[in-house]
């Protein structure tokens, strides 16, 4: 078994809103491995952008403990914490977030700036990063030629420069049309498996959920439901259906000709 | 914000001018001063001259009292520049029906008889006796008058030798020497056996500097050469006054004082000391020249007030506007500053979340807000140097000057607008300043919004609009 590379023990977190106190956390316990994919999926207002931003540091926790790596973070003052959203994170956002005035390559250069003195070999690492996510050749463009699908997966090489211990990825895929939705989960899975990067991805899509192989539903601060994805199955290379062999690339199983996703809402009531 | 920032350069242009102005006339002032305080104490001391008079009258010619006429002023010293046009130096002996005169020069004074000016009259700061002797041919006219025959010798001056005390004393405080050398070098505190030539005793020794010439029988080294500022100078030699003593058989005569008074104020009571205790002397203080120049002091005085009042008037102005222009332009670099934080906080967020510092985005806003105002600094600098002169005459008050006419006197012209002639030239010194305080302004005006982009939550980057 793999070792954890997130624990959380008994987080609650709660804004004040004037008077009253809106708890968005309460008593939330989470154990994430290394190299896992996990989809947290829940309706709105249920916790899960509060939950990203705490365990990527962008938050703190009213109480609790998030261990990052070994490391907790809810006792970092901010200026260390930037560290570690640096070095052990990477955030791909609903809209992208690229700095408009910056090309491709240097969009995905930002985050080593602070880590790699030098210049040649941060270019160096962001045209690997970018051929990676299949945009050899679009390295000069700025995010404004390029489409959603390209700009998300700019984002998406962005938040690997620094071989992160976790990708936090926030609705990756909701602001894409349907053939760009299934490219980026691919590449987010294919990430997971050839670079064993551990992903944690909250969405609305059930879908792309399906393409996870953990997924939690979240509500009032709690998680209430976990469900395997078929991601898993995909890892051992056994189709969901009727249980035959599948290659990391079928999108339907060869044996039973069955497509291998499923597209059911993974926690229909 | 960049006619903003080319307003401050254009008023220390200005502001430059009006204060030169002043200081001008301050100088000249000091000047004026300096001279007043040489001439107004200085008080000339001699014996009468010994001319007995002469006449053209029946009989044997005597002691008649016929017209007398005075040549030469003496020791008409023409040093301070101030000198009214007196001539002659000029010695006339004459022998006519027996009446024999001296007129000019001074008669012998036994120096010893008069040590005590400088040790009992008070208010007297220094005291430098002169022993001055013209050397000459003499030449001899037969005047016919009425049948009566004279013959009259005349002294042709070729030079006269003024031997004047070379203490240090007198030579470093005092304007006992010419000042106009024109070669060579003045006569030293000390020096002996040296003469100081005027450009006629040049040419009329064949003489240059350091060439030796003989005076009298006596070998003297030329140490300088002067220009004479005045008619009266053009013939007269310096040298230490023991030499001229020795060499004009006079050791222990003088043949006038000049004595300095500590101040112009006890000028005429020290005058008056040394005619009462040495009633033989003819005392002259140069009330003329003093009046002269009090009134031009005077001039000058309300003339500097004027400009004095232009100076603090601009001033207070141009510190009002720089003061105005300082605060504005911080103002406008904050809010744009501002604007841009706001605009920005989704990607200020997204820097943060993806692991940039809050210094690193602080330096990066403060680093964009000195840009701005280092851009409109210097666009501003290029309005500035066209349209200076014309936004500083519209923006000050104007600046009056006198002009000084050829002869030195002062026309006043109190309402004269110098807008356009002489204000506002951007100095490279100006532009420096300009530009400095466009980067402190921009430093200034960016402090804040930096800090603001610094505070920004990281979870910002979350939220979508």
């Amino acid at each position: 078994m793999s070792k954890p590379v997130l624990q959380i023990e008994k987080l609650s977190k709660s804004y004040s809103l004037g008077k009253r106190n809106v708890p968005a956390l309460s008593n939330l316990s989470l154990t994430v491995n290394a190299g896992e994919f996990v989809a947290i999926m829940g309706p709105s207002g249920s916790g899960k952008t509060t939950l990203l931003n705490v365990i990527g540091c962008l938050d703190k926790p009213t109480s609790g403990q998030v261990l990052l790596d070994g490391i907790d973070v809810s006792k970092l003052p901010e200026n260390q914490l930037y560290k570690i959203r640096r070095d052990k994170m990477g955030f791909v956002f609903q809209t992208f977030n690229l700095l408009p005035y910056l090309n491709a390559r240097e969009n995905v250069e930002l985050p080593m700036e602070g880590r790699i003195k030098s210049k040649s070999e941060r270019k160096k690492r962001a045209s690997e990063l970018l051929a990676m996510v299949g945009l050899s050749g679009r390295e000069g463009h700025r995010p404004q030629r390029l489409s959603a699908g390209e700009q998300q997966r700019v984002a998406i090489a962005r938040a690997l420069a620094n071989n992160p211990a976790i990708v936090l990825a926030d609705e990756p895929t909701g602001n894409l049309d349907s053939q760009n939705k299934q490219e980026i989960i691919k590449l987010l899975a294919n990430l997971n498996i050839t670079q064993g990067t551990t992903i944690i991805m909250v969405t609305h899509d059930g879908q792309a959920a399906h393409h996870t192989e953990r997924m939690l539903l979240l509500k009032d601060g709690k998680i209430i439901n976990e469900k395997q994805g078929t991601h898993l199955m995909k890892k051992n290379h056994t189709c969901p259906h009727c249980g035959s062999s599948i290659q990391m690339s079928d999108d339907t199983c060869p044996t039973c000709k069955k497509p291998i996703y499923s597209s059911d809402e993974p926690f229909s009531a | 914000m960049s006619i903003m920032v080319s307003i401050p350069a254009g008023v220390l242009a200005n502001q430059q001018t009006a204060s030169t102005v002043a200081s001008n006339l301050s100088n000249v002032i000091s000047q004026t001063s300096a001279s007043i305080n040489q001439t107004a104490t200085q008080i000339d001391c001699s014996l009468a001259p010994s001319f007995s008079g002469f006449g053209f009258g029946s009989g044997s010619g005597g002691s008649g009292s016929g017209p007398s006429f005075v040549f030469g002023g003496g020791s008409a010293s023409g040093r301070s520049g101030f000198t009214p046009g007196q001539f002659g130096g000029g010695t006339v002996t004459g022998q006519f029906g027996g009446g024999a005169f001296n007129g000019g020069q001074s008669s012998p004074m036994n120096e010893s008889l008069y040590t005590d000016i400088n040790s009992t009259i008070s208010g007297v700061a220094v005291v430098e006796p002169i022993l001055q002797a013209s050397e000459g041919q003499n030449v001899t006219t037969t005047l016919s008058f009425n049948g009566y025959t004279r013959d009259i010798t005349r002294l042709d001056v070729e030079y006269t030798i003024e031997g004047i005390p070379l203490t240090a004393s007198l030579v470093d405080n005092y304007p006992i020497l010419p000042t106009n050398i024109t070669a060579g070098s003045n006569l030293q505190a000390g020096d002996s056996g040296v003469v100081l030539l005027s450009e006629n005793n040049s040419a009329y020794f064949g003489a240059g500097v350091g060439d030796a010439i003989t005076i009298l029988n006596q070998t003297f080294t030329v140490a300088g050469i002067y220009s004479p500022s005045s008619v009266s100078d053009t013939q007269t030699l310096y040298m230490n006054l023991s030499d001229a003593q020795a060499i004009t058989n006079n050791t222990g005569y003088i043949t006038s004082l000049t004595v300095f008074a500590q101040n112009s104020d006890v000028v005429s009571q020290v005058a008056t000391s040394i005619s009462s205790v040495h009633p033989e002397l003819t005392v002259t203080t140069d009330q003329d020249r003093l009046n002269q120049l009090q009134t031009l002091q005077s001039t000058y005085n309300t003339e500097l007030a004027n400009a004095q009042a232009s100076d603090s008037q601009t001033y207070s102005t141009a510190v009002e506007e720089i003061i105005v222009v300082v605060a504005a332009t911080s103002l406008i670099v904050l809010f744009v500053m501002l604007y841009t934080v706001r605009e920005r906080t989704k990607e200020i967020g997204t820097l943060k979340a993806i692991g940039f510092s809050n210094l690193t985005v602080m330096g990066q806003f403060m680093l964009e807000g000195i840009l701005l105002s280092m851009i409109a600094g210097v666009v501003g600098i290029v309005i500035g140097s066209i349209a200076a002169p014309t936004l500083s005459a519209l923006l000050l008050p104007s600046v009056g000057i006198g002009s000084r006419s050829a002869t030195g006197a002062v026309i006043v012209s109190g309402t004269t607008r110098i807008s356009g002639l002489s204000v506002a030239t951007l100095s490279p010194e100006l532009i420096l300043l300009a530009f400095g305080a466009a980067i402190l302004l921009g430093t200034l005006g960016s402090l804040y919004p930096a800090w603001r982009a610094a505070k920004i939550r990281p979870a910002e980057a979350m939220k979508y609009e």
